[in-house]
């Protein structure tokens, strides 16, 4: 089993540095890996450097991948922390 | 063993003659002869096109999607028409919908030929180099352009000239082996995004992000800048992928090498890369083995390799049937050193 999940960045300062490190953060939490793709780059959700180097921009769109035993959990959190404009709307 | 995942291989369908401009300018030293008009034209080929034929009339076949390579042959058979020759020839040709032109070896289009270029929208370029020089360097940028690539999560490290890949799981330390060997001489290419370029056949060459450049973390620590900590002899741009070590928790069930006469590999984009799993326990410098791993490499690069020389050390004893007789010297002299 495997849950894809397309987000759209929605607040002004887009994915910027305290978000990337809440997403890293709740992330590690779980056992599940946590990919990351855009325009044909995946990275790695739990690393702080990968989803930086993401630079999603307000308006981009994001393709979050979890897979694992916990990825339920997971990509409730996670999904939610994103479609709320990581609480900066 | 390790799975990478390749559905996320991306190639360029295209780049713009705009991208061309800026970014092989340089190397091939070209100059914009017309406008900056059609500057967004797609060049979707990486081949080149001499259009000797088609300017002559036979468009058949004409590879106009491609960059379009004007010599001495083309131009001095356009110098040799009368202007209304001319002026049909290169229409013939620009009605198809060409990316660009490049005039080698200093030649210069005359007024009609930019005339009809402006006409047509067709980007010109001029440069110095000879023909077979601009194809050998324009081709080289072109493939690197439209080469797949992939991108891997792991560090990736230059150990005694070897790029070795670290991968394995989140949080296992990976950036840690990384910055020990970076402390002991190595070079870092890049931390966590690596992305590979497949060039030819069976070279992958690997980088990492504009972004990321030099930077890692370490957990507990945050992020820190390579570069400016342990100076320029600390990292390299571009490395040649060599051997991916994988690290793991140590595990039981799981089926580590002994002997090392397997040569296990790992196929990424068609290229079998040479492949260890290294289990991590206690007490186990994971730095001095990576070295270890690299220094193998070399010798057996170089034509020596150990596993297959013990072998062969035991076929012989085996065959000489002296097996009673193994202490490592037949007779300590007087030495007792």
């Amino acid at each position: 089993m495997m849950i894809e999940k397309k987000v759209k960045i929605i607040n002004k300062a887009g994915l910027h540095t305290r978000p990337a490190a809440t997403i890293v953060k709740m992330a590690s939490k779980y056992k599940c890996d946590f990919f990351i793709n855009r325009d044909g780059m995946s990275i790695n959700g739990k690393s702080i450097i990968g989803v930086m180097t993401l630079a999603a921009e307000m308006g981009s769109e994001l393709t979050l991948v979890f897979d694992g035993e916990d990825e339920q959990q997971a990509a409730e959190e996670i999904v939610s922390y994103f479609e709320r404009g990581f609480d900066e709307l | 063993m390790i799975k990478i995942d390749e559905k996320n291989i991306v190639r360029k369908e295209f780049i713009t003659v705009k991208f061309l401009y800026e970014h092989a300018s340089k190397i091939c030293k070209l100059k914009l002869v017309t406008k900056e008009h059609n500057l967004e034209n797609k060049i979707i080929d990486q081949n080149l096109h001499r259009p000797g034929l088609a300017l002559a009339g036979f468009v058949d076949l004409f590879s106009y999607t491609r960059v379009q390579v004007y010599g001495n042959t083309e131009l001095r058979y356009l110098e040799k028409l009368n202007d209304e020759q001319r002026r049909h020839s290169l229409r013939r040709v620009f009605e198809f919908n060409i990316p660009c032109i490049v005039i080698t070896d200093g030649n210069k289009p005359d007024s009609i030929f930019l005339e009809e270029a402006a006409k047509f929208g067709v980007p010109i370029f001029t440069t110095e180099f000879s023909t077979t020089k601009l194809v050998y360097l324009l081709s080289d940028f072109l493939d690197d352009q439209f080469a797949p690539r992939l991108t891997v999560h792991g560090s990736f490290v230059d150990v005694y000239g070897v790029g070795i890949l670290f991968m394995g799981k989140s949080g296992i330390g990976k950036s840690e082996v990384t910055l020990d060997l970076i402390e002991r001489g190595h070079r870092l290419v890049a931390d966590d995004v690596i992305i590979l370029t497949k060039k030819g056949e069976g070279i992958l060459m690997g980088t990492g992000t504009d972004l990321g450049k030099h930077f890692m973390e370490i957990r507990g620590l945050g992020i820190i800048d390579v570069e400016r900590m342990f100076g320029i002899r600390a990292i390299r741009y571009q490395k040649r992928l060599e051997i991916i070590v994988e690290l793991e928790i140590w595990n039981d069930s799981s089926d580590y090498t002994r002997t090392g006469l397997d040569g296990r590999t790992l196929p990424i984009m068609d290229v079998e890369i040479p492949y260890v799993k290294l289990p991590i326990l206690p007490g186990k410098n994971i730095t001095v083995i990576s070295e270890v791993i690299a220094l193998n490499y070399l010798l057996k690069h170089y034509g020596y390799d150990s596993a297959h020389i013990f072998q062969e050390r035991l076929a012989e004893k085996l065959k000489a049937k002296t097996s009673n007789d193994n202490r490592g010297i037949n007779y300590f002299e007087h030495d007792f050193e």
